[in-house]
């Protein structure tokens, strides 16, 4: 089939920049990342991009596709040629360009470093025996662990294309890996780290995070995660986290947003005096609804009921997002039509393998 | 006329009161009849999710259960988060069988109905973009006259798509479809999909103003008249936070934001006091006068 690709051409030593077109004969099987290697064996061996290993699991070949991050090694392009699309291919966002494709990772690994990504297990003695985490703790933090440092979640982050300083998706889903790792004793120091500024209530859930992980960590639920378990471990200072706060105290006592008051219990009051031209404004075309009296719901004594009765139950924190997720992940794989079925049941199939889990149930690991 | 559960969430219920109002006078005139669900309460709004997750998917359950005994297959919302909150916690609760079990022990102990999973969620938007479309263009006689709308999706509605997965959450067409549809003209550009800043400008203003100047910037140079937007807090950030993204760059953009249902329900012929334009911050003066020229 013939590939069409546009392609920004860029050298950062000399700050030009070009659109240029390219077409090249690829078999149907071909990847947008094989498609590369085609024009630059063929056409262009200046063209710079990064790979490695050619299926998904280097993360290297990052890039956008169409203004969204992609790993080139993901994407086929039969589907792209038979809907006649030529599509522009250019470095990914948020991140210097060295040239053509390539990005310079640095700011990315600084990120990734500054959550201090090791597991801090601060015990002064070697334990006698192995540590064995039951499979159950450590489906915590499955999805953190898929991680391959691609940098596809930071390409598009809106909040750190507003404040280069932000974390972002990436290093926090990093440092929610080891917060959620039952071997790891840091876990409140991490949680006070990741709840500075620039942290985790920097997120500005605008999701573009989960939508362009090319590996399904979601970064999103995991700095949501890591909230729930700031606040688990009253970590609570930040004005993102009383900020969520309030939505927890509005629903139970009136049941809906207490919404004027969100800002001072948010801001303190100092902060929400000197907003008061700015809320005056507001009050002048109805957008601050009186506080008293408060707009209450139906039956409201049904959702304070059920916060009390939730807190008794144990999922605090990230087990509460956590306990979701078996249902989200069967979006991903499309298990609804082959529901409880596994490559081991067909008469013919291999023996099933032994599970972890299994072992850990029949032999009483509960650590 | 068909019946639809109608959840309106916190703005609409209070500072966008505009929306609720809107809402209702239009929906029967593209084919639907709302009832108001009466003992319900916020949705989470992202925040009960980050804080109290379990807390979250229990507030929701009670939501969908409420909207289930309606009778009505389908749950209405009329804001991006809402329906972000709704659907994740709906795909949880009809899927995981175990899950649904415990909430619905729990919702049962405190006296609400268990929840069969019986319902949808879908957006207004969704709605007369799709199955109502052909009733939606009938209605919108009157026109908007040529007039230039951007239209701003904000994120929630779009993103994660495994969840909203109504259109493609990188080139949406919904809102451009339904302006034409109403006569008017949809202006293109890159910020449409991106997010407004509203769920963190008030820990972080600073960062959040970066994030809202580049809609309305770029709308402005496009040539707008007005952005459209299917979301009460897009709104409230677009609409109330300009005169910060005056003070902070002192560039005037004096740009009308409507409701989708403002902006459907000015070209179906809504009264003034259906459309309660007076409510907003920016005037949407301007876009009267070329309207009645």
């Amino acid at each position: 089939m013939q590939v069409g690709l546009k392609i920004w051409r860029y050298d950062s030593k000399t700050g030009d920049r070009a659109l240029r077109e390219y077409e090249v004969d690829a078999p149907e099987e071909a990847t947008l990342l094989d498609c590369l290697d085609l024009v630059k064996d063929k056409h262009d061996g200046s063209l710079a991009y990064r790979k490695s290993c050619r299926m998904m699991i280097c993360g290297s070949c990052g890039m956008r596709m169409d203004g969204g991050a992609v790993l080139a090694c993901r994407v086929r392009m039969y589907d792209v040629v038979q809907e006649g699309r030529v599509p522009v291919i250019s470095a990914m966002g948020n991140l210097p360009i060295v040239k053509d494709l390539v990005v310079d990772m640095d700011p990315f690994w600084q990120k990734m470093r500054a959550v201090d990504p090791y597991l801090q297990p601060r015990y002064d003695q070697a334990q006698e025996r192995e540590n064995v985490v039951a499979q159950a703790k450590m489906d915590v933090i499955h999805k953190e662990s898929l991680c391959i440092n691609c940098g596809c979640c930071v390409s598009e982050c809106n909040s750190m294309e507003s404040d280069p300083d932000f974390l972002g998706p990436a290093a926090l889903a990093k440092g929610m890996r080891f917060v959620g790792d039952p071997r790891d004793g840091a876990t409140v120091e991490r949680l006070e780290k990741y709840s500075e500024p620039h942290g985790l209530w920097d997120c500005t859930r605008c999701y573009f995070c989960n939508e362009r992980c090319p590996k399904g960590v979601d970064p999103r639920d995991a700095i949501a995660k890591l909230g729930a378990e700031a606040m688990k471990n009253g970590i609570d200072r930040d004005m993102g986290a009383k900020h969520a706060k309030w939505f927890v105290t509005s629903a139970k006592t009136t049941g809906w947003l207490r919404e004027t008051e969100l800002v001072p219990k948010t801001q303190g009051i100092v902060s929400s005096i000197k907003e008061m031209k700015f809320a005056m404004g507001l009050a002048l075309k109805g957008k601050v609804p009186p506080p008293f009296p408060p707009h209450v719901a139906a039956e409201v004594h049904e959702s304070r009921a059920l916060f009390d009765l939730v807190k008794t139950q144990g999922r605090d924190g990230a087990a509460g997002i956590v306990q979701g997720e078996k249902a989200l992940g069967r979006i991903e794989s499309h298990h609804e039509a082959s529901e409880g079925r596994t490559p081991y049941d067909e008469a013919d199939s291999a023996p099933r393998p032994f599970l972890p889990s299994e072992r850990e149930e029949s032999e009483g690991v509960t650590s | 006329m068909k019946k639809l559960a109608y959840y309106k969430g916190c703005l609409a219920s209070l500072s966008a009161k505009e929306l609720d109002i809107s809402t209702r006078a239009l929906a029967p005139k593209v084919g639907y009849e709302l009832i108001e669900l009466e003992s319900v309460t916020c949705c989470g709004a992202g925040d009960i999710h980050e804080a109290e997750p379990d807390y979250y998917l229990h507030l929701n359950a009670r939501i969908l259960s409420y909207a289930e005994a309606t009778g009505c297959d389908t749950l209405m919302t009329v804001c991006n988060v809402c329906t972000l909150n709704l659907r994740q916690a709906n795909h949880q609760l009809k899927i995981d069988d175990d899950l649904r079990d415990r909430i619905n022990d729990n919702l049962e102990q405190v006296g609400v109905p268990r929840y069969n999973g019986t319902v949808e969620v879908k957006h207004f938007l969704w709605l007369i973009a799709g199955e109502s479309f052909d009733t939606l263009q009938t209605v919108a006689h009157k026109g908007l006259k040529g007039l230039k709308i951007a239209p701003f999706y904000g994120c929630q509605i779009l993103r994660p798509s495994k969840l909203m997965g109504f259109e493609d959450p990188d080139k949406p067409s919904s809102l451009e479809r339904i302006i034409e549809a109403c006569g008017g003209e949809a202006i293109d550009y890159p910020a449409k999909i991106k997010c407004c800043g509203f769920p963190i400008i008030q820990a972080r203003e600073d960062t959040a103003l970066a994030e809202l100047i580049q809609p309305i910037e770029q709308a402005m140079e496009a040539g707008a008249d007005a952005m459209v937007t299917p979301c009460p807090l897009c709104h409230l950030s677009l609409d109330a936070w300009q005169s910060k993204l005056k003070k902070q760059t002192g560039k005037d953009f004096a740009m009308p934001i409507l409701h989708l249902s403002q902006l459907v329900g000015v070209a179906a012929g809504l009264t003034d006091s259906e459309l309660k334009f007076k409510r907003h911050v920016v005037s949407v003066d301007p876009v009267i006068e070329k309207l009645s020229v």
